[in-house]
């Protein structure tokens, strides 16, 4: 399967009316009057003559052994380098249970690889996965490069996410440990007299 | 009246500044799901049109790749 999955990048909008100056029209046509249309921002990414970055994750099915999975991981790699493309990040997630089983199978080996290729060469990659028997699926999806600026940012954001949830599994644990009110205990001794008193009484039926 | 659907509910990615919303990391998404597995919708998790529509594309790409189930058995 082959899908495309990119990000066009937002256009920021451009406020006029935060300095407009003495003359406003005057000002306005200095700037971009198309603020929120420029072509030059809009797709800014894809146009240029980089070579873009794609991003593919497979399944090898279960029937192999980890020791058989190396040739055939080293296999897709050799078809990437030999197309003209350069790995730049490989990842192997190991034996995974599937969310459904695909032709009888239960169990699938995933890896991943991030690799830099021109855009024709995709096709013929994609052709040779689905040919082959020993990967039950693949995606290649188109991927925007990050610089390390854009790493950093959200290492930092995931640390927060994950405080604030720690911070909301501790309120939900507080909550119910509120003190429920004591029962009034009921002494035995009083019961046992009214119980006396009840069955004294002559006219019980 | 009091209704619940109409609580003020913040998009939990703009919130966050993600942008990009990545298919495998599934604990997130998985969150966008019902006990059915069906995708909810805007009106009940409050995450905004432009999030929800890449939120869609990223929960049917898990399920192609068997990273998210397509019905619950």
């Amino acid at each position: 399967m082959y899908f495309k999955h990119v990000v066009p990048e937002k256009p920021e909008l451009k406020v006029f009316s935060k300095n407009p100056g003495f003359f406003p029209f005057f000002k306005r046509k200095k700037e971009n009057i198309w603020g929120f249309f420029n072509f030059n921002n809009f797709m800014a990414k894809n146009k240029k003559n980089e070579i873009p970055h794609y991003e593919l994750l497979y399944i090898v099915s279960n029937k192999y052994t980890e020791d058989e999975l190396k040739p055939i991981v080293l296999n897709v790699n050799k078809t990437i380098e030999e197309n003209g493309g350069k790995i730049t990040y490989k990842e192997d997630w190991g034996k995974k249970k599937l969310a459904y089983s695909i032709k009888h199978f239960n169990y699938g080996y995933y890896s991943l690889a991030e690799f830099d290729i021109e855009g024709g060469q995709v096709e013929k990659i994609d052709k040779e996965l689905r040919m082959s028997s020993e990967i039950l699926r693949h995606t290649i999806v188109v991927k925007i490069a990050k610089t390390a600026e854009e790493i950093k940012a959200e290492k930092t954001r995931a640390k927060v996410i994950v405080k604030k949830a720690i911070k909301e599994k501790r309120k939900e644990k507080e909550e119910p440990l509120k003190k429920e009110e004591p029962k009034t205990k009921v002494d035995l001794k009083d019961l046992d007299e009214k119980l006396d008193k009840i069955l004294d009484t002559d006219d019980l039926l | 009246m009091t209704n619940e659907l109409k609580n003020e509910k913040a998009c939990y990615f703009c919130v966050n500044g993600i942008k990009e919303i990545d298919y495998k990391d599934i604990n997130t998404i998985r969150r966008f799901t019902n006990t059915y597995k069906k995708i909810l919708p805007r009106k009940r998790t409050g995450t905004c049109s432009w999030h929800q529509r890449k939120l869609a594309t990223a929960i049917k790409h898990a399920r192609v790749m068997a990273l998210l189930p397509f019905t619950n058995k």
